[in-house]
């Protein structure tokens, strides 16, 4: 009997209802063993029941995690067994080299020696200085990817506050006016993504609104996605559709948790607007905005989807992660992305506890102001 | 309860019993980039196949997003496909131990068949050898012809391209056709265009250059041969004498250009549908030659299809890997096999392509592939982001050969990867 594509399908079906039994033998026998152990029946059953989710938990994120750990230690291409290489990977990226420039118009690669190639040219009256460095995609990306960070976060989060703040105020139809601010949330991010392609392109949306404007000034149309110097800006408006969505919704809850009392009190006081904005709406909302400004930050420097669907000119780089990408399956590289990939992480990991730790300063939790 | 509890299980053992032993044929699946209407056209191939065959039956099994990364990933993790199409890039993982080598499978396989390694260009075969071994079998080569409107001619009084035809003929024609057709003051129609495509190894290659030796150790780009054919090739490019600009390209599109009748040469894949546009009368010839060397080779675009290393049936895999490729290249032109050079062939094949098949048949006997190695891709890439791209995209104020000298160290060092 041949089964055709069930042929192949059945196999596969027939592996997972065994990984199924067989996790939920192992889940009885746990049970069993902590019941024969004397724990009480509800944390036993408590504990198998999670048990599942561990068991992927540990598979799918601490063995995966653990591995790239391991294979940035080695050279390993994916098809053939991994080479212990010690720190090469991460000597290769941090190998850089800060080369004098004897004139202004002495070029970079006359600077640097062999094999290395300009991350950053500085002109200091009629010298300066270059750096360079042998894995200069790197840093190329990591600067695109923090200049993005440090241009969309508080961009990002001051335009969310805005949008909450809008959405808060006692209008018609307000249940409408919040379905359509996060209506953008919910459409599939390459959609999206390929929409503002098309607004940017050449021959797009924005030029042909301006052309009118272009030819009366007579300058040419900018080439948004191919000019280096225009295509951070198209990716920072890019990166403001994200306004609309999560942010603002989780803005908007707390303000709906802010007391009324404190403004009534504020009121009492004679405090105009701007004092109470200042003064109760900021400080009662800093949790909130904490919350966005971690979330924000770590998904900023995560930036995938846009990468892979615009081509940015190399000479500006690329976003950090999809330059992991490309390096492990382009060049099947996993070394060398896993390398890159921990040093991403690092950084996320940085900037987080950055953030937490000056939290302390701009951060209101009115129960712990209770407590205290 | 317990009979019949029994008898279910004995009618279960039973119909396991007789399932196995009935010598069923095993299932070759084959995994594809083809989208909807390529894998429908596929089906069919597949289907008359599957009807002839008795040891096997083939399922398409397509990947039409992704399709590399996944690829690499199925064979990295030992599971996937059987068959799977790779094009010539992608081939570069011939040497790494995941294809199976089909030598000895197709040592017996009748003369100018599917299976006749002997029967194919050997400059396309080459992409699918590697030390000494070929890890697949070509069904397409698809060398580079240069279209031209003949209407465009004919209005500006220009005879049409002939064989023979020299970089020197092709640069006056083109400059000739570039006109400011409604006297608006801007050029409107040109002669020819360039973004990047055609590939710049066709002049390269016609000067007499070369991007990578032959043994793959060296990359000489800074030899003056390579450096002529690079250079010509940058003299078409954005060219206000003879093309468009890059906004003008992205503001109408590449091939719409042409299609719309504002361009009077393109170079084009034979395969392409520049010549069954509508209303316009195209007619094809091979790329113009090397004005001292007389050399008209030209690129050919590959692909081939090669056998997963697990694959559990290698015998049946290979066979249906013969039978599959026979009826893709009787599907697909151009066919990479020499016996199938034919016009007759082609029409048979498309037969849309009748009115030009001989220049294209002509110029599949001149067509060669790229050096193709285990690390080709990170050349390619550091090809185009330190030389290729900053010359075209005008990035450098260095000359082709001081770039190319430059350069020369850093693809050296891609090759001894």
């Amino acid at each position: 009997m041949n089964l055709g594509v069930l042929g192949t399908y059945l196999p596969t079906l027939a592996r997972y209802v065994a990984v199924m039994v067989g996790i939920a033998v192992i889940m009885l026998i746990a049970y069993r063993v902590q019941r024969f152990l004397g724990v009480k029946q509800e944390a036993a059953t408590g504990r198998t029941l999670i048990m599942p989710w561990l068991i992927g938990f540990l598979i799918f994120n601490v063995f995966t995690i653990g591995s790239s750990l391991y294979l940035s230690f080695t050279e390993y291409n994916l098809f053939r067994a991994p080479e212990w290489v010690g720190f090469d990977n991460f000597s290769e990226i941090f190998d850089l080299q800060i080369a004098p420039l004897e004139s202004a118009a002495q070029r970079s690669s006359d600077a640097l020696p062999p094999r290395y190639d300009e991350v950053q040219r500085v002109t200091l009256g009629d010298g300066g200085f270059v750096i360079g460095a042998r894995m200069e995609e790197f840093w190329r990306s990591l600067r695109l990817t923090l200049l993005y960070a440090v241009l969309t976060v508080p961009l990002g989060i001051v335009a969310s506050l805005g949008v909450a703040l809008l959405l808060n105020q006692k209008v018609r139809l307000l249940g409408f006016w919040r379905v359509l601010y996060y209506m953008p949330a919910i459409l599939p991010s390459i959609a999206t993504i390929l929409l503002w392609r098309w607004i940017f392109s050449g021959s797009g949306l924005l030029n042909g609104l301006f052309a009118p404007f272009y030819r009366a000034a007579g300058i040419a149309a900018p080439s948004w996605l191919t000019n280096p110097d225009l295509v951070l800006i198209v990716f920072v408006v890019f990166s403001l559709w994200g306004v609309f969505g999560a942010n603002s919704v989780i803005l908007l809850a707390g303000l709906k948790g802010i007391p009324q009392e404190l403004y009534e009190a504020a009121d009492i006081d004679g405090a105009d607007e701007w004092a109470k904005f200042r003064n109760v709406t900021l400080p009662m909302l800093s949790p909130s905005l904490f919350y966005n400004l971690v979330t924000s930050t770590i998904a900023a420097l995560q930036v995938f989807e846009a990468a892979a669907f615009i081509d940015i000119p190399d000479s500006v780089g690329t976003f950090l992660n999809w330059l992991i990408y490309q390096e492990a399956f382009n060049f099947r590289n996993m070394g060398m992305a896993s390398a890159m990939a921990w040093i991403m992480l690092l950084l996320i990991l940085a900037l987080t506890a950055l953030v937490f730790r000056s939290s302390s300063a701009w951060v209101f939790y009115q129960g712990a102001k209770d407590a205290n | 309860m317990k009979r019949v509890l029994f008898l279910f299980l004995v009618a279960i053992l039973l119909t396991v019993t007789i399932s196995a032993g009935a010598q069923e044929p095993v299932t070759i699946t084959i995994s594809t980039w083809a989208g909807v209407d390529e894998a429908a056209e596929l089906q069919v191939l597949i289907d008359e196949i599957n009807a002839e065959v008795t040891g096997y039956q083939i399922v398409h099994q397509p990947i039409p997003g992704d399709y590399f990364p996944t690829v690499q990933t199925q064979l990295a993790g030992g599971t996937g496909a059987d068959l799977y199409w790779l094009d010539q890039n992608q081939m570069a993982i011939k040497s790494e131990g995941v294809l199976m080598p089909l030598t000895e499978c197709l040592a017996d396989s009748e003369p100018e068949t599917a299976g006749d390694v002997n029967d194919y260009y050997p400059g396309i075969l080459a992409v699918n050898e590697y030390d000494g071994d070929v890890y697949g079998l070509p069904w397409i080569a698809q060398p580079v012809v240069l279209y031209y409107n003949r209407a465009i001619f004919d209005a500006a009084g220009v005879a049409y391209p002939e064989a023979g035809w020299t970089w020197d003929d092709f640069m006056a024609m083109g400059m000739e056709l570039t006109q400011d057709t409604d006297a608006d003051g801007e050029i409107d129609q040109w002669g020819f265009t360039n973004n990047g495509w055609p590939p710049p190894f066709i002049f390269v290659w016609q000067a007499g250059g070369e991007a990578i030796s032959a043994d793959f150790t060296t990359s000489p780009i800074d030899s003056p041969e390579f450096v002529e054919g690079f250079e010509f090739y940058l003299s078409t490019a954005y060219n206000p004498e003879l093309s468009p600009s890059r906004e003008v390209i992205s503001e109408q599109g590449f091939g719409e250009m042409f299609k719309a009748g504002s361009i009077a040469m393109f170079m084009g894949g034979a395969a392409d549908d520049l010549d069954r546009v509508d209303g316009m009368d195209v007619g094809v010839i091979h790329v113009p030659a090397n004005p001292t060397t007389g050399d008209i080779t030209t690129f050919a675009w590959n692909a081939s299809t090669v056998v997963n290393g697990n694959t559990a049936n290698p015998e049946e895999a290979c066979d249906a890997l013969v039978q599959i490729t026979e009826a893709i290249q009787g599907w697909k032109i151009v066919s990479p096999r020499i016996s199938q050079a034919t016009v007759e062939h082609l029409v048979e094949s498309e037969p849309r392509k009748e009115p030009n098949a001989e220049a294209i048949i002509a110029a599949a006997g001149d067509m060669r592939a790229l050096p193709i190695f285990g690390n080709y891709s990170r050349w390619d890439a550091t090809f185009w982001s330190e030389f290729w791209g900053p010359l075209l995209n005008n990035e450098t104020d260095l000359s082709v050969a001081e770039l190319a000298a430059e350069v020369r160290v850093d693809l050296e060092e891609t090759l001894s990867d």
